[in-house]
């Protein structure tokens, strides 16, 4: 089978990338662009550690192939950061002790990105949904739903 | 590695029914079930060699709420379904289900369409959808036709979908007035689970007696499937505590009568026969 060409957006940038159509978009970032913020859980949708965001919405990297990208725009966790700076979400989750082994953290902020973007100051229970598909083996949840909330406030002030 | 399938994305209904006429094309949404199939070199897709995405096709992402029934595209992703402003109040055990699928990252993708067209027996928008009376709208090259839902589901994992069609969409009559109605869903966790469960039930009384009943059941049964004998045996029926509770017995009859005594039956099928009697018992 021949190589395509795909044009696509990745963190700001305009990709032109020659790859098998069948890849996972999730082994594209990791081998391809060495985005290895985009971790690889379970491969079938459970566990939320390689969710990015496409066109605007939080999804599984490791459900989606490289030949369905042409045209869109995709977002990973190494695209929150900017110049060493901290977004409010992320140093609200250092500040809520909503890190510990971390292996969770980039998808839980980027599900949770992905929600504060669509709306702006979500419930508790909207927050608990957004980030149902997202297992925390460690922090227990609580301190990853303040640490979200938290920044809800303050980016509304 | 290995280098098939190939994927191409059709941007319209024509190319896409032209891409997929040939016998090893399959059509490719959200991928939720596919992507890790194919990955995993599952045999159930060994044979595809072409996978044509249809998520950029504008004819299948429509959803029309009309008087004369509702159109839903197969493309139509199940957060797209729980966000339309008039899907939820006319089909409510529809968006009641789609909540209950996957996380906000698989709602995102996974279709409607794509849930049934496997025919999955876990399916979840496959009971809310039969009690509705859903019909399936399919398109090849050469043909168009429409196939009541549950004719379409032929056995697990079989549909009556044959090479070249493509699932374009589905067709909700109106709802029926005055029901009240349920969806209940049992996964082995809250989030994120395999449905073990699924039922949907509507109910129309009038003057203390049954006077429409439709009940649909997944998971449970081999493939999602309505009970008519039931149905009909009760209504007209006066309502009684007794009386509803012997409906709900001979669904879990029903339910053992298909799927035969297996090892889970001492805990579903009560389980079944519960929750039917509680959702009646709910809407009397
Ligand atoms: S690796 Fe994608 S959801 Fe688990
Ligand atoms: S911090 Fe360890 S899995 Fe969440």
């Amino acid at each position: 089978m021949k190589y395509i060409t795909l044009t696509f957006s990745l963190n700001g940038n305009k990709i032109s990338l020659k790859t098998h159509g069948n890849r996972r978009l999730l082994d594209v970032l990791r081998d391809d662009f060495g985005l290895t913020g985009t971790k690889e859980g379970c491969g079938i949708g459970e566990c939320g550690v390689c969710t990015v965001i496409l066109d605007g919405k939080a999804v599984n990297a490791c459900l989606i192939l490289a030949g369905q990208l042409e045209g869109s725009e995709v977002v990973t966790i190494e695209y929150l950061a900017r110049d060493g700076k901290l977004t409010e979400l992320q140093q609200a989750f250092l500040e809520n002790g909503a890190v510990q082994c971390g292996f969770c953290t980039p998808g839980m902020l980027m599900s949770a990105t992905a929600l504060l973007n669509e709306v702006p100051f979500p419930s508790e229970i909207q927050i608990k949904e957004a980030i149902a598909g997202n297992l925390c083996r460690c922090t227990g949840y609580k301190q990853i739903i303040d640490a979200i909330q938290k920044t809800a406030i303050r980016l509304k002030k | 590695m290995n280098t098939t399938p190939e994927i191409m994305i059709a941007f319209n209904l024509d190319r896409a029914l032209k891409l997929l006429s040939g016998e090893k094309s399959a059509p490719l949404a959200g991928g939720t079930d596919l992507v890790p199939g194919i990955h995993q070199q599952a045999k159930r897709f060994a044979a595809i060699e072409r996978l044509v995405d249809i998520t950029r096709i504008p004819e299948l992402k429509q959803v029309n709420v009309k008087n004369s029934g509702t159109t839903i595209g197969a493309g139509v992703t199940f957060s797209e379904i729980l966000t339309h402003p008039r899907l939820g109040s006319e089909y409510p055990l529809l968006t009641k289900a789609a909540a209950t699928i996957g996380s906000v990252q698989i709602r995102n993708r996974a279709t409607i369409a794509g849930n049934f067209v496997n025919n999955a027996p876990c399916a979840d928008s496959v009971p809310p959808l039969l009690v509705y009376d859903a019909i399936v709208r399919i398109c090849s090259l050469k043909k168009s036709r429409e196939i009541p839902l549950q004719e379409f589901l032929l056995k697990p994992y079989k549909t009556q979908l044959q090479t070249g069609e493509l699932v374009t969409e589905i067709f909700l009559p109106p709802p029926p007035q005055n029901f009240g109605g349920d969806f209940y869903k049992l996964g082995r966790r809250r989030g994120v689970a395999i449905s073990r469960i699924t039922l949907a039930l509507l109910l129309q009384t009038e003057k203390k007696k049954i006077s429409g009943l439709r009940i649909a059941a997944g998971a449970v049964t081999p493939i999602g499937r309505r009970f008519y004998d039931i149905e009909h045996q009760y209504v007209g029926t006066e309502i009684s505590a007794a009386g509803l509770k012997f409906l709900a017995v001979n669904v879990g009859k029903a339910i053992l009568e298909e799927t035969g005594w297996r090892w889970s039956s001492p805990y579903k099928l009560p389980v079944t026969q519960q929750i039917v009697y509680q959702i009646l018992c709910k809407l009397t």
